[in-house]
């Protein structure tokens, strides 16, 4: 991020989202400003995508836990689950996912709905 | 399968014998690499007359189990000069399983320059002339009409396309799929084995043959179903790879900084957005004529990852368009436009390349300055001169590792002289040391399937940290070596990896079919035996641990944007295969 946009975060969404935040924000990615710390649960409610369509999240290039915090000037990501390969696992998702019940699967949680 | 095939291409003799009784209980990889390991000279020439080539269906093919359509095809590699396996969907495969071959394998070479054809029905095997207008260049689309007409609609094919009739180090075994279209068993340049033979095509007609056999049909049908529901439930398989193929991972490798991108210099681009997966999806649901997101590359398919990508009119273009191709020419070769790719794609499989080989190679020889950067007209023109060949389409086709030498580069992203894939190394350090320790030389596939208790170790891998992944490499190259020898696509593994009622239900079929009572730990151990038997030959053709290095440049030019190099020592690497 450069100087004058380090109050603002840039937002992508993979797989089905791709399409949900280009049809919804007219861009892909979504500029945002920010001028305080934010999860990744509440800029996805923020932004009415479900939490079943985000297993992870990324922030400047790294794996994080969905709830992670995104910070002003940052990069993120939303991604549903989907992703195939080995590279679940090879990126980081597996860790990041530890709340699930199976860790290859989104369980619904009601109390995030 | 109680048949074992030989045509010796010398004689021109057929010999179908019972099965060896140490095969009676392998199929696919397993079978092949025990094969090649076991008749195959390992310092023989692979065009040579002491090579073999073996094509084997797996355990599960023929069967209704879904997606146990692959066919593995084994031999001493001309690219690496390693012992390869390369796989493939398409007809071939369920038609073997049905005649009940096991293998067929073709040795020996013919005093004369003519290409022949193998025939295969529940008759026997013949071998006649090729039709003089199907060599010399003419492409495998129209090959495969051609053969249609003569041998019906309804037949499976193996093809030697131009490439192989040339005997290029880069040339794939081409296979008919189900709508007579191309699926190939693409790395290692089996399709020069199969041209130094003389044969161009395989023909394969299952007219007559009977259903699979199963020694326990009740069972087999229950093990089926859960098999089935584990992949259609979960997101990967059910899901995601239908919707956008592999090319989903565009913009997941790119948001990670593994995107290997010009020429591996950087691990992401900014225009991701026009080759991505999701960007595929809409082109051929806005295109719509004949294009689908989703298709299978062989009955009983269920995951269909594959597509078909059509044209701005809806004209087909091409199909299994995959990840791999995308990255290679779109973000490494830098070319912006997916449907000079989708051409490219399609004109690799018409010439019988390795769409990962060539493109690589197309990106290493514009770093090389042999083609403008970016350059995709001219890559695509390129491509089809390897039908003539020119010299340079010739250089091009001889992979990655010949082009960097040519240009005088350091910077040749190989290993083992195979053009490494789609996956930066230094950015997805696991998925590097499967690429530096493989047998096979760089391949993504070959580090596929999770075995026994990785998912413990997964919990706390990161992709730029060194912990764990010794473990992960080795578990993931175990698994992917028991996978492969069922005759199940690799993908079957994102749906049954963490479900294990699937993983027991894909043993249960097995067990089922053939009477048997396998555990999940005889088929961990099948995977290990395969490695060794695979390392075996190599350590016999010559190799050694010093060949189980990535280029050296990646371990001091760091990959932006995270920055990292590759820091792995050589001990630690060697520890992969410490099993």
């Amino acid at each position: 991020m450069t100087e004058k946009n380090k109050n603002t975060i840039e937002i992508r969404g993979f797989l089905q989202l791709d399409a949900f935040i280009k049809k919804n924000f007219g861009c892909m990615p979504l500029i945002l400003e920010l001028d305080k710390p934010i999860s990744g649960i509440d800029l996805a409610k923020q932004l009415n995508i479900s939490l079943d369509d985000v297993e992870v999240i990324f922030i400047n290039g790294f794996v994080h836990d969905r709830g992670d915090l995104i910070h002003p000037g940052d990069r993120m990501a939303f991604l549903p689950p989907g992703c195939p390969g080995p590279y679940r696992i090879a990126l980081g998702f597996y860790g990041k996912n530890q709340d699930n019940e199976a860790n290859f699967k989104i369980k619904r949680d009601k109390d995030e709905e | 399968m109680n048949k074992f095939i030989r045509v010796n291409m010398t004689t021109m003799q057929v010999t179908t014998e019972a099965v060896p009784e140490k095969y009676i209980g392998l199929g696919g990889r397993a079978l092949t690499s025990n094969f090649v390991n076991d008749e195959v000279k390992p310092t023989c020439h692979a065009l040579g007359k002491n090579n073999k080539i073996i094509f084997a269906p797996g355990l599960l093919s023929g069967t209704t189990a879904p997606n146990s359509g692959r066919l593995s095809v084994g031999s001493k590699s001309p690219l690496t000069g390693t012992i390869k396996e390369c796989n493939t969907g398409g007809l071939f495969s369920q038609k073997m399983a049905k005649m009940g071959i096991k293998a067929l394998v073709i040795e020996g070479m013919p005093a004369d320059d003519k290409f022949y054809i193998i025939k295969l029905d529940v008759n026997g095997v013949t071998i006649e002339e090729s039709p003089s207008e199907i060599l010399g260049g003419c492409g495998n689309y129209e090959t495969i009409q051609i053969l249609n007409e003569k041998y019906g609609s309804k037949v499976g094919m193996a093809i030697t396309g131009p490439a192989g009739e040339y005997g290029l180090p880069s040339a794939n075994i081409s296979f008919k799929d189900p709508e007579s279209n191309i699926r190939s068993a693409g790395r290692g340049g089996l399709g020069a084995v199969l041209g130094s033979k003389k044969v161009k095509a395989v023909i394969i007609d299952d007219t007559g043959a009977q259903p699979v056999p199963l020694v326990d049909p009740d069972k087999f049908r229950a093990a089926s179903r859960v098999f089935a529901k584990a992949l259609l439930d979960h997101p990967v398989a059910g899901q995601g790879l239908a919707a956008y193929g592999t090319d989903v991972l565009v913009n997941i490798l790119n948001e990670a900084g593994g995107l290997p991108t010009n020429n591996f210099t950087e691990g992401r681009i900014d225009y991701n957005d026009l080759i991505s997966g999701e960007t595929m999806n809409a082109t051929i649901t806005e295109r719509g004529g004949e294009g689908k997101v989703s298709h299978g590359c062989h009955p009983g398919c269920v995951i269909r990852c594959s597509q078909w990508y059509p044209d701005k009119k809806g004209k087909y273009i091409t199909s299994g368009f995959e990840y791999e191709t995308v990255w290679a020419l779109g973000a490494d070769a830098g070319i912006r436009d997916l449907d000079l790719i989708a051409y490219m794609d399609r004109a690799m499989d018409d010439v019988g390349v390795d769409s990962i080989e060539v493109s690589v190679a197309i990106a290493t020889a514009m770093a090389g300055g042999l083609i403008p950067f970016g350059d995709g007209e001219r890559a695509l023109e390129l491509i089809k001169e390897i039908a003539q060949p020119t010299p340079l389409a010739r250089i091009i086709a001889g992979g990655c590792s010949i082009v960097g030498k040519l240009c005088g580069m350091f910077r040749v992203p190989v290993v083992k002289d195979q053009a490494i894939p789609a996956y930066d190394p230094r950015a997805v350090k696991g998925i590097g040391l499967t690429y530096a320790t493989t047998t096979m030389g760089a391949d993504h596939t070959a580090g596929y399937c999770i075995s026994g208790n990785i998912l413990k170790i997964g919990a706390d891998l990161d992709p730029l940290k060194k912990d764990g992944q010794i473990e992960y490499a080795r578990a993931m190259q175990i698994g992917t070596a028991a996978i492969d020898s069922t005759g199940m696509c690799l993908f079957v593994y994102f749906g049954i990896g963490d479900n294990p009622d699937g993983y027991q239900a894909l043993i249960d079929m097995i067990n089922a079919q053939y009477g048997l009572s396998l555990t999940a730990t005889d088929v961990d151990k099948l995977g290990e035996s395969v490695l060794k038997v695979e390392r075996a030959f190599n350590k016999n053709a010559g190799f050694t641990n010093a060949h189980d290095r990535l280029p050296e440049f990646m371990e001091y030019e760091p990959v932006p944007p995270h920055n990292v190099v590759w820091d792995f020592t050589p001990e630690e690497i060697d520890e992969v295969y410490n099993f």
